[in-house]
């Protein structure tokens, strides 16, 4: 009995530690929202979740003709670390924490027709928060890179090793 | 002799969990779409899920290494290693390629893990049953006074 009630408080007390921690962490867990597996969708990644209305996909083929074109503007919503590992060339990073200087980053956005925002994640879920936000100021046609940057490398999309010269004249991230 | 067998098994145990669990603490949300692709739980209690697995597997660690309630705590060890192991084998079975989440990290679920979890899941049923041990034997009394 006395064993019972050990195992019952420390898993108590573990549960309560487990949120504290996911609060705690810099990538916590999204306690609000579903986590699909992520082979359940079409793709296997970056999935739209039908119940959430998502931002509008674009293939990772279609938006490396928009960056070599330069008509679309392109967001890192990744750390930035994964940001200084390599990133679309001439993307914003613009994390889901919020960029030091956002108002400007929007301002440069707003010259593309169309923005991709991208992140790191399977499940998109990040640069579907970053696409929202942004839709949210007023940013027109946003669209979410289907299978992140996994895809875009796949692609052969520019990265930042500078082969989309175009887009060196379009938004440049700060890093 | 089988009580300082018995406590350093307990003391391994806790801080393989403990271990286990700050791995993961960086990037929760990449544990949770880990325990997502073992497709077990409904999608929206993964991500809760996940944070209490970390929680306990942190807690039942501290416990074990210190050797506070820890035959309780090993009760709780053997409960998570066996969860770990059904939904290792479960994954496995079905052919679900997926990372195993076991220490952060990418490494993918394999049958050595299972493997794994089975001789910590002996190690927590023997603390469990036997007690957690003691690393050094109990002075008697007169001899503490003396000393």
């Amino acid at each position: 009995m006395v064993l019972l009630r050990q195992a019952l408080l420390v898993v108590a007390a573990g549960v309560v530690a487990g949120l504290g921690a996911n609060a705690l962490s810099p990538r916590p867990a999204p306690l609000g929202q579903p986590v699909h597996a992520a082979a359940e969708a079409a793709a296997g990644a970056c999935l739209a979740d039908p119940s959430a209305a998502p931002v509008v996909r674009i293939a990772a083929a279609e938006a490396a003709a928009l960056c070599t074109a330069c008509s679309a503007g392109f967001v890192d919503a990744r750390s930035a670390r994964d940001f200084a590992a390599g990133h679309v060339t001439g993307a914003v990073h613009l994390p889901p924490a919020g960029h030091h200087d956002e108002a400007e980053a929007l301002a440069r956005l707003a010259t593309f027709h169309t923005v991709v925002v991208y992140d790191g994640e399977d499940s998109c879920r990040l640069a579907e928060g970053v696409a929202r936000r942004l839709l949210g100021r007023g940013l027109r046609d946003v669209r979410v890179l289907e299978g992140a940057w996994g895809a875009w490398m796949a692609a052969g999309g520019p990265g930042s090793s500078g082969a989309c010269v175009a887009c060196q004249h379009g938004p440049e991230a700060h890093r | 002799m089988t009580d300082r067998i018995l406590a350093a098994g307990r003391i391994a145990l806790g801080a393989i969990l403990v271990y286990a669990a700050a791995v993961k603490i960086p990037d929760m949300a990449a544990f949770a779409d880990d325990v997502a692709n073992y497709r077990l739980a409904p999608a929206a209690a993964v991500p809760f899920l996940g944070s209490a697995v970390v929680g306990v597997e942190l807690l039942a660690g501290l416990a074990l290494v210190a050797g506070v309630a820890a035959r309780g705590a090993a009760l709780v060890a053997v409960g998570l290693l066996g969860v770990f192991m059904v939904a290792l084998s479960q994954a496995l079975l079905r052919g679900i390629d997926l990372r195993c989440g076991c220490f952060g990290g990418q490494e993918p679920a394999s049958w050595w893990r299972v493997a794994e979890d089975a001789g910590l899941l002996l190690l927590a049923v023997a603390v469990a049953l036997r007690g957690p041990g003691r690393l050094w034997p109990e002075r008697p009394a007169a001899e503490a006074a003396a000393g």
